[in-house]
């Protein structure tokens, strides 16, 4: 059930720090990926040469393994998928749907493909499409969710797969990795306490909005769309619930909707801005280097579960 | 044929009444199907005509469903 996952990956840690749009650029991938860790680089609001931009400025910050995060709804994602087996990047994640059509490409270009899915079904056809592992990603996370919570998707998908299982929602520190171990987890995908690294170049408002979250401070919108995201239940949120509870057309709620991911993450809008962050935000109290917060992770991951196994 | 197979596999994922099914019901506006129920539909129907439907994507209709798996079980 167990597979290496650091051997798989060539890192250090069994940690990938999960892509976030808009946010995680070549200044967050390099540190993590220096620090021992997976960085991924998050390609939603990118073009094909953004990206390989990008991924040229990895390199010069870093001669470690990284990867690049493909939305599969991206209007750019095959130019995305083509400069990526261009570039030779090593490893790739996917959200947003199949890899399907992509995979001989990527096969072709030996990369290693590592789809996110929220659900058995998902995780299922992800790995007759070739994955070499897969995320099983429960909805505590920040961003796009699915329905099921981590707790209980991850041990439905490990034992429904033959390849090895990344788990990834609502994990910030040693106890939430070694549970996930527990449920039959190899590695370990996070999100929202890197939104708080120092690297990480989101603004300055949004790292404070992180660390001020409590444990009720998320909320998801979206429902009626089939898109729900999960996010900090602010001015903009409290609107779009509204609307949702109205029945709004799907227009208006794409208007108020437009560019507010971006509003929060380079103008620190914490009111009008889609400030995207997981249920476990409460537990991210600091700002910390990106090495640093790996090193502490996988100590206290060892600690515990030497504590335990006792 | 395969029409009945997958009008009951729908039914039971969408909790809809089979009859109200037709070729030309709309996946997401009329069954109310988001991505995660699509996926077990077709995860569902390939493991019961054992075959692999690609390009999920581009499903819309009941018909579009009931046309590839007329094409894969052909083969
Ligand atoms: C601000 C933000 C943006 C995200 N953007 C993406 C994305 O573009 N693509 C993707 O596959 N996942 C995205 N995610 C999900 C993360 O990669 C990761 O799976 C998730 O954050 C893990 O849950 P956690 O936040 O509880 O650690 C995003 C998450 C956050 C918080």
């Amino acid at each position: 059930m167990y597979a290496d996952i650091c051997q798989l990956l060539n890192i250090q840690y069994p940690i990938i720090q999960g892509a976030m749009a808009w946010i995680s650029d070549s200044s967050l991938v390099s540190a993590v990926s220096n620090g021992g860790g997976l960085g991924v680089l998050a390609t939603g609001h990118l073009d094909g040469e953004g990206c390989r931009a990008e991924i040229r400025r990895i390199r010069e910050l870093t001669d470690k393994p990284f990867a690049v995060n493909i939305m599969l709804l991206s209007q750019f994602a095959d130019d995305i998928a083509q400069v990526v087996c261009e570039e030779h990047v090593p490893i790739v994640t996917t959200g947003a749907g199949s890899p399907g059509k992509f995979m001989p490409a990527f096969k072709e270009a030996g990369i290693i493909v590592l789809p996110v899915a929220p659900s058995v079904a998902i995780a299922k056809r992800m790995e007759k499409d070739g994955a070499d592992a897969v995320i099983a990603e429960g909805c505590e996370s920040g961003g796009h969710v699915g329905k099921i919570t981590t707790m209980c998707l991850v041990p439905q998908v490990v034992d429904a797969l033959h390849i090895p299982v990344i788990a990834a929602g609502g994990i910030a520190d040693g106890r939430g990795m070694a549970a996930c171990r527990m449920l039959g987890a190899s590695g370990y995908q996070i999100g929202t306490r890197f939104l708080v690294a120092k690297e990480c170049t989101v603004h300055p408002n949004y790292k404070a909005r992180v660390i001020k979250a409590k444990d009720i401070d998320t909320t998801t919108t979206g429902q009626s769309t089939g898109h729900p995201v999960r996010v900090i239940r602010n001015r903009l949120a409290r609107e779009f619930e509204a609307l949702e509870k109205r029945a709004a057309s799907a227009e208006e709620l794409d208007a108020l909707g437009r560019g507010a991911l971006r509003r929060a993450v380079k103008d620190g809008d914490m009111d009008y801005g889609s400030v995207m962050c997981g249920q476990i935000a409460g537990l991210v109290t600091k700002e910390q280097p990106a090495k640093e917060i790996l090193e502490d992770l996988y100590q206290d991951y060892l600690r515990v579960m030497s504590e335990t196994t006792k | 044929m395969n029409f009945e197979k997958i009008r009951d596999i729908i039914a039971e994922q969408t909790g809809k009444d089979a009859e109200e099914i037709t070729m030309e019901t709309s996946v997401k506006d009329d069954l109310e199907a988001d991505s995660l129920d699509l996926f077990q539909i077709i995860n569902d129907i390939e493991d019961e005509f054992d075959i692999k439907i690609e390009d999920v994507e581009n499903i819309k209709t009941v018909g579009d469903v009931v046309k590839l798996v007329d094409e894969l079980s052909q083969k």
